[in-house]
């Protein structure tokens, strides 16, 4: 168990960038690593991640002071030490207002609680655009930029000066890769309405049996293989303060 | 139980005689199990469906939904061995698909046996394909056909090293007669009485050589 509170936020401010798809990995990540994890889905009133993860989610609204206490005054007494935040499209920067109006960043700033930023970035210009606007609130937090495939996009990098003037411009930023998935297979597991892991044990909603294909299923299992090397790269257990446990794959 | 056995024949070369040991097997199969299911993955050659239209479907890998109807059903435990003739052109995505969705593990798991039927050549490519294989494949599910008649004596030191059969080669009179689409291996060994010629006494020989391939993988289990 982590010795003080972790608070992941994963969000962006420009909308279909998969900020969701980054907080159900980490949730399946965490869970495979045995660390006791909360989440906050800020999709009010309908929160995609509480589809996935419906026994560790709860809805907020995180514009509501009464949703804020719930999130925020709890860290310390609830008894999962990582609280993982998927803030809704469009209020990162205002979420991250908020953070520092309520003095949680100058606690984080402080060594009181652990605080990480998973910035999802798209391939757009406006997405990356983002990355000033938040680095601003950044002190005291680790900030990651998680470049996230949602496509065939190569992030600008053919392009030097313009990849360099967004990726290597926030000096404490590190870089998340995470790689595209299969179409197909990333559909299938929105049908099954399952975290990761159980799409790839071939798991249903309550555990029981289910017939998913073999090949999506590959398909899941290797992807996010490569998506928790990279949490695993950045030493996620560690930062969050729960070291390394032995990870079950979720497959039997 | 014993494993279900799925033999997959490859190359990433045109021409090598694929196709032949595709339908050689599919008939040994047929004649020794009475059933088999043989999957074409052909675009641009003499396909086995041609040959084997009463076993054999086609299939394809190039996009998710082809590769979940031929891997979702070889997946399966249900004691049909399966022939796959993998076109060159699908050799390289095959065998990335299945190293990604870890075919030969989930096999294992699961009682299926893949082996894999590499038609050697002595080009580089072909040397370049040998090589993907021996990273991703077992030894013991690894098998090198040497078809005399596109190697002539001169297969690769680094093929040698694992199992290899060998498939000697035939005059040309009786490659064009094997060739015809109605010709059938076992018709042929059923109906020529003379036992002494050099048809019937090839195909014997291929015959026996995959019972001992088969053999080989029972007491590989065991």
């Amino acid at each position: 168990m982590a010795a003080k509170p972790a608070v992941i936020v994963v969000g962006a401010d420009k909308g279909g960038v998969g900020k969701t798809t980054v907080s159900r990995t980490l949730l399946d990540y965490f869970n495979a690593n045995n660390v006791p994890t909360r989440a906050f889905d800020t999709e009010s009133p309908r929160g995609t991640l509480k589809r996935f993860h419906p026994d560790v989610t709860e809805i907020v609204d995180m514009t509501s002071t009464n949703d804020q206490m719930k999130i925020f005054d709890t860290l310390n007494s609830a008894a999962p030490s990582v609280t993982v935040i998927d803030v809704r499209a469009g209020l990162l920067s205002r979420a991250l207002a908020s953070l520092r109006d309520i003095g949680f960043l100058d606690a984080a700033k402080g060594g009181q609680i652990t605080f990480a930023v998973f910035h999802i970035l798209g391939p757009s210009i406006a997405s990356l655009d983002e990355i000033a606007e938040t680095a601003s609130f950044m002190t005291g937090a680790k900030y990651f930029l998680v470049k996230n495939f949602i496509n065939d996009t190569q992030f600008f990098q053919w392009d030097q000066s313009t990849y360099n003037s967004y990726f290597h411009r926030i000096k404490d930023a590190t870089d998340l890769t995470i790689p595209k998935l299969n179409e197909m297979a990333f559909e299938q597991v929105e049908i099954a309405s399952v975290p990761f892991l159980k799409f790839v044990a071939n798991k249903g909603i309550r555990d029981d049996a289910a017939n998913y294909s073999f090949v999506l299923r590959g398909y899941v299992r290797h992807w996010l293989a490569n998506v928790w090397s990279e949490f695993d790269r950045i030493k996620l257990t560690d930062i969050v303060g729960a070291g390394k446990a032995a990870r079950s794959s979720g497959e039997k | 139980m014993p494993a279900t056995p799925v033999y997959i024949v490859c190359s990433p070369r045109p021409q090598v005689g694929r196709t032949l040991i595709a339908r050689l097997l599919g008939e040994f199969l047929l004649l020794k199990n009475g059933r088999v299911t043989a999957f074409d993955i052909n675009l641009k050659e003499p396909s086995l469906l041609d040959f084997l239209p009463d076993i054999t479907e086609t299939a394809d890998v190039i996009d998710t939904y082809g590769k979940m109807q031929l891997m979702d059903r070889v997946i399966v435990d249900d004691g049909l061995a399966k022939v796959i003739d993998l076109g060159f052109h699908a050799f390289d995505e095959f065998f990335r698909m299945s190293e990604q969705i870890g075919f030969l593990k989930e096999a294992e798991r699961r009682n299926v046996a893949p082996i894999i039927l590499f038609m050697a050549d002595t080009d580089r490519v072909s040397a370049r394909g040998y090589d993907t294989l021996r990273e991703q494949i077992p030894p013991a599910h690894l098998v090198v056909v040497d078809n005399e008649h596109v190697v002539r004596g001169g297969l690769p030191p680094m093929m040698e090293r694992g199992r290899v059969l060998r498939v000697p080669a035939l005059p040309t009179f009786l490659k064009t007669y094997i060739g015809r689409l109605t010709f059938s291996f076992t018709d042929y060994l059923r109906q020529e009485r003379d036992s002494s010629t050099e048809l019937h006494q090839w195909i014997r020989r291929n015959y026996t050589m995959f019972r001992d391939l088969e053999l080989s993988l029972v007491m590989q289990r065991l």
